[in-house]
C-alpha cells in the first residue's frame, strides 16, 4: 500500500449562513485546492459527507451537486452518510483509493445546512439516525442517546454533572482562540449547571449547537505530496460499527466502536495512546468527550470525568482535546464535521494554529462518532 | 427454516396483545430482541420465538424535554433501557412512573404503548 499524505485544508465559518450547503462546501473546497497548490484539474474523485440534505434542503444526489457548484461537474462523486461520521468515512475511502494506487490526488469534503429549519425539525431529522422501527417510535433523540450514556457512566463511575461542565467550559474556552468558531465566548461551569435540561442529566450547554457550515481537505499521494511545502501523513484510518439499538449494548457506560476504532488505528501505525500528542474528538454532547477519552485509552475507563475537571485535557495540559473548540463550541454541521476536525489537525501538526497551538505537536488523532454510537472513525496523523 | 420465526408484523401484533416476544437460536441458545435474520452469536439461522414474561428493571433513563415535532406535545417524557429478567434489554417509553421517582435498578413491567396507528414497547409500574 502506498503512503497517503493531507497537502491541503479548508474550513468555512461554522454558524447561520444564508447559502446552500454546495456552497460552503465549495468554498472550503476551493481554500482547501489553494492551499495544497494544486489546480482543480488535478483532482481524481471526490467523496463527499451530507447528511440530512434530503430534509432541510430538498436535495439528494448532493455528491455531483457539490461537485457541480465547485465546478469540477465531471469528477467521479460518491456521498457517505454515516450520519455525524460522515466526512471523515469519505476520508478514509480517500485514503483508501489512493493506497492502492487508482488515484493520486482525491478532494474530501463535507457540509451541512440545518439552520433554515426550527429545532424542532432539526431534532427530528437528526433523530432519523435512529432505528426507524423500534426507538424512533419512542421520541428517542440525539441528546437523548448521550443523556442515556451519561446517566449509566454517573452511576458506573461516580461522575458528575460538573465534571460534564467542565468539558463544555474548555472547549469554549479554545473556541474563544479559533476565528472560524461558531461560539467565541468563554462559559462558566455554573452557567452549563443552570441551563435548562434537554434530556436530563443532559442541560442546554452540556450539547453542542445546530450549525451550517463547510470543509474539506485534499488527500495525495507520497509523490504528489513530496512536493507539498509541509505535507501531514495519515499513519492510518480505521472504521468500527456497531447495533443499531441502545438495548444491545452491554454496558451504556461504553461506546465500543471507539474501542474497537481505536484500536484498529493505532495496530496500523503502530502506535499507542502515550504517543499522540493533540486530539480533534466527537463531542456532541460532554459526556461523549469523556467517554471517547477512555474509549481511545487517554485514560482508564470511568477516569475521564476527573481527568476533564482537573484540566489535563485542556490546551497545555497533558493531553490536549479539541484545541478548536470541538464541536461543541466551533459547531456541529453535521456533515462536515470528520473533515474539519482533520483541517485542525493537519494545522496543528504544520505548527499553523496560532494562538491554539499545541507546541510540538507531532502526532494527531482525529475521533468522529455517528449518531447512535452506531459508526466510529478513528485516523492519526504524523509530519515528517 | 424458510420462514422467519417472528415477523415486525407479528411482534407488534403480539405486543399489542401485552405480550413481549424474543427470539432464541436454536444452535447456541443466544436470546434476542428485537429478532434478526442471523444470531448475532453464531450467525445461525434456527430461532424459535419465546414468549418473555416482561419483567425488569431499569438500566439507564432519561427525561426528554426538547421533543422530535411528532412527540412535542407529550414532552416531558422518560425513556429507559430496560434490561429484562430473561437478560435481553430493549429501549422503551416509560408509562405511569412519576419522573421523579425513576432510578436506575427500578423494577418495570412491559406494557404496550399504543397510538392511533401503531404500537410501541412501553414499560410501567411493576
Amino acid at each position: 500500500m502506498r503512503r497517503v499524505a493531507v497537502i491541503g485544508v479548508g474550513v468555512t465559518k461554522f454558524g447561520l449562513h444564508d447559502r446552500t450547503s454546495a456552497e460552503l462546501f465549495a468554498e472550503a473546497a476551493r481554500e482547501a485546492l489553494a492551499d495544497a497548490a494544486v489546480p482543480a484539474s488535478a483532482v481524481q474523485a471526490l467523496y463527499y459527507g451530507n447528511v440530512v440534505g434530503g430534509e432541510t434542503e430538498h436535495q439528494l444526489h448532493t455528491g455531483p451537486q457539490a461537485a457541480s457548484v465547485l465546478g469540477i461537474p465531471s469528477v467521479p462523486t460518491t456521498r457517505f452518510e454515516t450520519a455525524c461520521a460522515s466526512s471523515h468515512a469519505a476520508f478514509r475511502h480517500a485514503v483508501m483509493e489512493i493506497a492502492a494506487g487508482v488515484s493520486d490526488v482525491v478532494l474530501v469534503g463535507g457540509a451541512e445546512r440545518v439552520l433554515n429549519v426550527s429545532t424542532a425539525e432539526s431534532t427530528e431529522y437528526f433523530a432519523y439516525a435512529s432505528d426507524a422501527v423500534w426507538e424512533q417510535p419512542l421520541g428517542l433523540t440525539f441528546p437523548g442517546v448521550f443523556a442515556l450514556i451519561a446517566r449509566a457512566h454517573m452511576e458506573k463511575h461516580g461522575t458528575t454533572e460538573a465534571q460534564m461542565a467542565a468539558v463544555a467550559v474548555k472547549n469554549h474556552r479554545h473556541g474563544v482562540l479559533n476565528p472560524k468558531a461558531q461560539f467565541q465566548k468563554p462559559i462558566t461551569v455554573d452557567q452549563v449547571l443552570k441551563s435548562p435540561y434537554v434530556a436530563d442529566p443532559l442541560k442546554l450547554l452540556d450539547c453542542c449547537p445546530f450549525s451550517d457550515g463547510g470543509a474539506a481537505v485534499v488527500v495525495a499521494s507520497e509523490e504528489v505530496a513530496r512536493r507539498h511545502r509541509r505535507p501531514v501523513w495519515v499513519l492510518a484510518s480505521a472504521a468500527a460499527s456497531d447495533s443499531m439499538l441502545l438495548g444491545d449494548k452491554r454496558d451504556l457506560a461504553r461506546v465500543p466502536a471507539t474501542e474497537r476504532a481505536a484500536a484498529a488505528a493505532y495496530r496500523q501505525a503502530g502506535l499507542g495512546p502515550d504517543d499522540v500528542d493533540v486530539v480533534e474528538l466527537h463531542d456532541c454532547f460532554t459526556i461523549a468527550e469523556i467517554v471517547a477519552t477512555e474509549g481511545l485509552g487517554l485514560f482508564e475507563p470511568g477516569a475521564g470525568g476527573r481527568a476533564a475537571e482537573k484540566g489535563l485535557t485542556s490546551l497545555g495540559g497533558k493531553i490536549p482535546v479539541n484545541p478548536s473548540g470541538g464541536l461543541k463550541a466551533k459547531g456541529h454541521p453535521i456533515g462536515a464535521t470528520g473533515a474539519a476536525q482533520i483541517a485542525e489537525i493537519v494545522t496543528q501538526l504544520r505548527g499553523e494554529a496560532g494562538p491554539r497551538q499545541v507546541d510540538g505537536a507531532r502526532t494527531g488523532l482525529t475521533h468522529t462518532l455517528g449518531g447512535n454510537t452506531a459508526t466510529v472513525l478513528v485516523s492519526l496523523f504524523g509530519r515528517d | 427454516m424458510t420462514e422467519p420465526a417472528i415477523t415486525l408484523r407479528t411482534f407488534f401484533e403480539r405486543a399489542h396483545e401485552g405480550q413481549l416476544t424474543a427470539v432464541r437460536c436454536g444452535a447456541c441458545g443466544e436470546l434476542a430482541i428485537p429478532p434478526k435474520e442471523l444470531c448475532p452469536a453464531c450467525h445461525a439461522h434456527e430461532w424459535q420465538p419465546v414468549q418473555l414474561n416482561g419483567e425488569g428493571t431499569i438500566a439507564s433513563f432519561t427525561v426528554i424535554r426538547v421533543a422530535p415535532r411528532a412527540h412535542a406535545a407529550s414532552a416531558p417524557y422518560a425513556l429507559a433501557v430496560v434490561k429484562l429478567k430473561e437478560g435481553v434489554s430493549i429501549l422503551g417509553r416509560v408509562i405511569d412512573i412519576p419522573l421523579d421517582k425513576l432510578a436506575i435498578g427500578l423494577r418495570v413491567r412491559f406494557r404496550p404503548l399504543v397510538s392511533a396507528d401503531q404500537t410501541s414497547v412501553g414499560f410501567g409500574p411493576a
